[in-house]
């Protein structure tokens, strides 16, 4: 069985996986990190959306081999213990999350925007989200957080 | 009376752990030494099971077992009408694809997986029944030989005053035939869980639920078990809407852990969700509705015929309610309603946002729309001269409770999306210019209406417990209220502990709502009916007013430790009643909430897409208890609503099916989304509401189809009678009209 080798969220991490393993299984399953929710399984909803050195992939489609020595960032990785991040806060703040399970996968879209994007437009926000999924909300709210957490990450000099 | 936290958008009670991803939903338990379990699903429609060999997959190293109807205590179970098995065994039909043949249980879900497909169905297939329509007829195959000789599961009749003098006094009389889909809830959480046996020996299930209480009945009955030896634990719920009403993974978690005694673990996969599990009632409508040259409705003659699928499931309570609502938010006189349920081979449909009430408001404002335009009058005016107000007679005979709030919901819309009211009357905005040469533009308007809680007699009550924890000083340190409401995303808990923390005179954030447990936790009825604010809502006052009181004694004996509790019912207010078999006369429903909304819309004239450039959506809520948590199910219901209009369809071919994924059903995206959102809270209150609320999670949905198809009438002249408009059928309705096709 291979060993795979991560920096997951900052951490390196070994983990034995099969040739055929994915992602979103190897987090859930076999690192406890159940953030990374699956509800399409065949990426068409991005609940399982998390950063591969910086990009949004879907977990639930991508081989966990491919992350061999390669940065990963899941929901886990966002915030402090008793500080969330500022796009964590602003869906907070602007009653985003609803059933909360696409949550996690769009507040991860929303980094990778933000990280490349400081400055989106309403439109590039959409496309940034476009991706995911949600049953819940009609997606205002979210748009509106993400507006709110650019504007907060551009009083502070950027994300980060 | 100003209040402290009723009124203020707090942060939800879940959200940080929510945005964290730390809150648990089913498929994130796991339990020491667990197993895990895969459904054998009927491979069709309607057939008899002849022979089931499960040999092959008992070989495979790893299975544990394999459950057919043999090891089922009682092989029955149902929400409305036990009419269906937990696992059909040889001898017995298949009545749609959901059905179960066996559950296969391994050490691995790969195991599990690779065992399901090695058990062996042989089947008679049997004459498949798909529309409700031909299912109704003398002679049609019979789904259910047991329940008598019809597939007819239901005929509601409404006869209000004169339907021949109401027609005769109309100048103008309009008829349609509408046809609304089976609709997929599709909550982005897939049915999971995780059964076992708890320390107290118990069979357990850890599932996402909408009333908890009502599966314990059902479970308990299924395993012959009394109802303490059964326990269901509600964790985070990724969504319902109606879907996880009725068990579909509940009592097969429970079936694995009683039969095998150790923690089984069962997730479903897309695929599994879409194909196995209830939707919406596809509703077929014969609309008649005849008004005076002044615009007074005169008369309705309505017929609708609801797909109830493969077993009753809710249909008979949904059917009701679409009967009630079948003639909209208006004063009609004259009215005839025949409203039917019929099986069939199709899908299981059962509750979904709107109840029944979902449907008929399509083709009532569709009616509406097209009587303005045939008496020449503006659809905003017409609506003003005939819609509810308190005391006003409704469909059913009785008068219209206080708070009726329809007409300012109208009122704030149409100001909102540039209506300007002169003298008696409405004049429409102009819309500007499309965005492009090959666009039309146009306006729609509709409302709707819906009630809250349980209707026609149903005893609907909630009991809540709320427990005080005092400090030193006697003040309250901490409330806990625990209730059996489900959450499942619009913010219940946070609502009820809003309303805890305002009736306490305590901060907000002192409150908790317990983790719904059935043995920790009293019955507070179904997450459905948008009952919990208003039911719940009003339990919660009641037994924190009780908690009150009793800190007063606690304050002279020392005591730390305070709980009360407090079952409220829905009689107490108003007592409901069941229709007359003869006319339909009765007080159906407790409290009810009000919804207007306007779409702008341009229709692209070269591929028939239609894009929604506005939306404004005012809903009477009678108090917004939470106001962001209020626009938030507004965006969600328009987000479904918008769904129903332009692109959600269940299809299904002779009972199979043929959208099974979200590449093949389309849910709105957030680009096809409207572009501008513009949310209304209008607060007419409703004297028995806590703190004047009424419900508002299904109201919301209620309108947009009908909005946004009256608006593509407005755009470029065509009527879409049976949805979704899909720019394909909107295309060759365009060519229709120009005689092209």
């Amino acid at each position: 069985m291979p060993t795979l080798k991560m920096i997951l969220n900052g951490q390196e991490v070994f983990v034995d996986v099969e040739a055929g393993d994915l992602l979103a299984d190897v987090l859930r399953d076999r690192l406890g990190l159940i953030g990374t929710k699956i509800s399409c399984g065949e990426g068409e909803c991005g609940a399982c959306t998390v950063l591969v050195d910086g990009k949004a992939v879907d977990s639930c489609l991508y081989p966990a081999l491919k992350v061999q020595g390669r940065e990963v960032v899941t929901i886990e990785g966002l915030g402090e213990d008793n500080r969330l991040d500022p796009i964590q806060q602003a869906f907070v703040d602007k009653t985003a999350p609803q059933c909360g399970y696409c949550i996690p996968g769009m507040v991860i879209s929303a980094k990778a925007l933000l990280d490349e994007n400081p400055h989106p437009t309403r439109q590039e926000i959409e496309e940034g989200i476009s991706g995911n999924l949600c049953r819940c909300t009609g997606y205002y709210q979210i748009i509106e957080a993400i507006e709110l957490a650019a504007e907060r990450l551009a009083e502070k000099g950027g994300p980060k | 009376m100003s209040n402290r936290v009723v009124g203020q958008s707090v942060p939800k009670i879940d959200a940080a752990t929510k945005v964290r991803g730390q809150r648990k939903f089913p498929q994130d338990f796991n339990m020491k030494g667990q197993l895990y379990a895969k459904v054998v699903w009927s491979e069709y429609p309607h057939a008899r099971v002849l022979k089931i060999d499960v040999s092959p997959a008992e070989a495979l190293p790893g299975v544990v077992a394999i459950l057919t109807s043999k090891d089922v205590p009682v092989n029955e179970y149902g929400i409305n009408i036990v009419d269906q098995p937990v696992l059909v065994g040889e001898g017995e039909k298949v009545r749609w694809l959901g059905d179960r043949i066996a559950i296969v249980i391994g050490e691995s879900e790969k195991i599990a997986q690779e065992a399901r497909q090695l058990v062996r169905v042989e089947y008679e297939p049997l004459p498949v029944v798909s529309d409700p329509r031909e299912a109704m007829k003398p002679g049609a195959p019979l789904i259910h030989e047991e329940r008598g000789d019809s597939n007819i599961l239901k005929h509601i009749k409404i006869r209000k005053g004169d339907i021949e003098k109401g027609f005769a006094e109309a100048d103008v009389v309009i008829e349609s035939y509408y046809v609304t889909p089976h609709v997929e809830h599709a909550y982005m959480q897939p049915e999971a869980g995780v059964g076992y046996i708890d320390e107290k020996g118990r069979v357990t299930v850890i599932a996402a639920a909408q009333w908890s209480h009502d599966d314990l009945h059902q479970i308990s009955h299924m395993l012959d078990l009394p109802l303490d030896q059964v326990r269901e634990i509600v964790p985070a719920i990724g969504g319902a809407f109606g879907g996880r009403e009725d068990m579909y993974i509940q009592h097969l978690l429970a079936l694995c852990a009683y039969c095998v005694r150790r923690p089984v673990k069962m997730v479903f996969d897309r695929e599994e969700s879409i194909r196995n599990t209830g939707k919406r009632h596809p509703y077929y409508m014969k609309y008649r509705t005849g008004a005076t040259k002044e615009g007074k409705l005169t008369a309705v003659e309505i017929e609708l015929i609801s797909d109830a699928g493969g077993y009753a499931s809710t249909s008979i309570p949904v059917l009701n309610n679409a009967a009630s609502f079948a003639a909209g938010p208006y004063v009609v006189p004259h009215a005839k309603v025949d409203a039917y349920t019929v099986y069939t081979n199709n899908a299981v449909t059962m509750a979904m946002r709107g109840f029944g009430s979902t449907q008929p408001a399509f083709a009532y404002e569709m009616q509406m729309n097209k009587l303005a335009e045939a008496l020449g009058v503006d659809p905003v005016e017409l609506r003003m001269k005939n819609l509810l107000e308190d005391g006003s007679i409704a469909l059913t005979g009785n008068p219209m409770p206080k708070g009726v709030g329809i007409k300012e919901t109208l009122r704030q819309a149409a100001l909102g999306a540039g209506w300007r009211e002169e003298a008696d009357h409405w004049i429409k905005p102009d819309l500007g210019t499309p965005s492009a040469p090959y666009r039309r533009r146009g306006i729609g308007v509709a409302c709707g209406y819906k009630n809250v809680g349980y209707s026609f007699g149903f005893d609907d009550k909630t009991r809540v417990i709320v427990e005080l924890a005092l400090d030193e000083s006697g003040e309250i340190a901490r409330a806990l209220v625990k209730l059996g409401a489900s959450d499942q995303g619009m913010g219940a808990h946070t609502a009820l502990a809003q309303i805890a923390a305002e009736a306490l005179g305590i901060d907000y954030e002192k409150v908790r709502v317990a983790l719904v447990d059935t043995s920790v936790v009293p019955d507070a009825g179904s997450c459905s009916a948008s009952r919990h604010v208003y039911m719940s809502g009003n339990a919660v006052i009641r037994a924190c007013q009780e908690a009150v009181r009793k800190r007063q004694e606690a304050l002279r004996t020392g005591e730390r430790r305070v709980s009360a509790e407090y079952e409220y019912h829905g009689r107490s207010v108003r007592p409901t009643t069941p229709y007359d078999d003869e006319n339909g006369m009765c007080d159906p429903h407790i409290s009810y909430g009000y919804t207007s909304q306007i779409a702008l819309v341009e229709v692209d004239v070269e591929t028939g897409q239609t894009e929604v450039l506005k939306l404004l959506a005012a809903q009477d809520v009678g108090k917004a208890i939470n106001p962001e948590m209020v626009k938030g199910q507004a965006g969600g219901g328009v987000h479904m609503g918008l769904g129903y209009a332009l692109t959600e369809k269940f299809i299904q071919k002779e009972g199979l099916v043929k959208t099974r994924r979200f590449s093949e059903y389309h849910i709105p995206t957030v680009a096809d989304m409207p572009r501008e959102f513009i949310p209304f809270i209008v607060e007419v209150p409703d004297p028995t509401g806590p703190f004047g609320a009424k419900g508002v999670g299904e109201m919301t949905t209620l309108p947009t189809a009908p909005a946004i198809i009256s608006a593509i009438h407005d755009a470029v002249g065509i009527w879409i009678d049976n949805l979704p408009a899909t720019a394909e059928k909107v295309w060759w309705k365009m060519k229709e009209k120009a005689g092209m096709a």
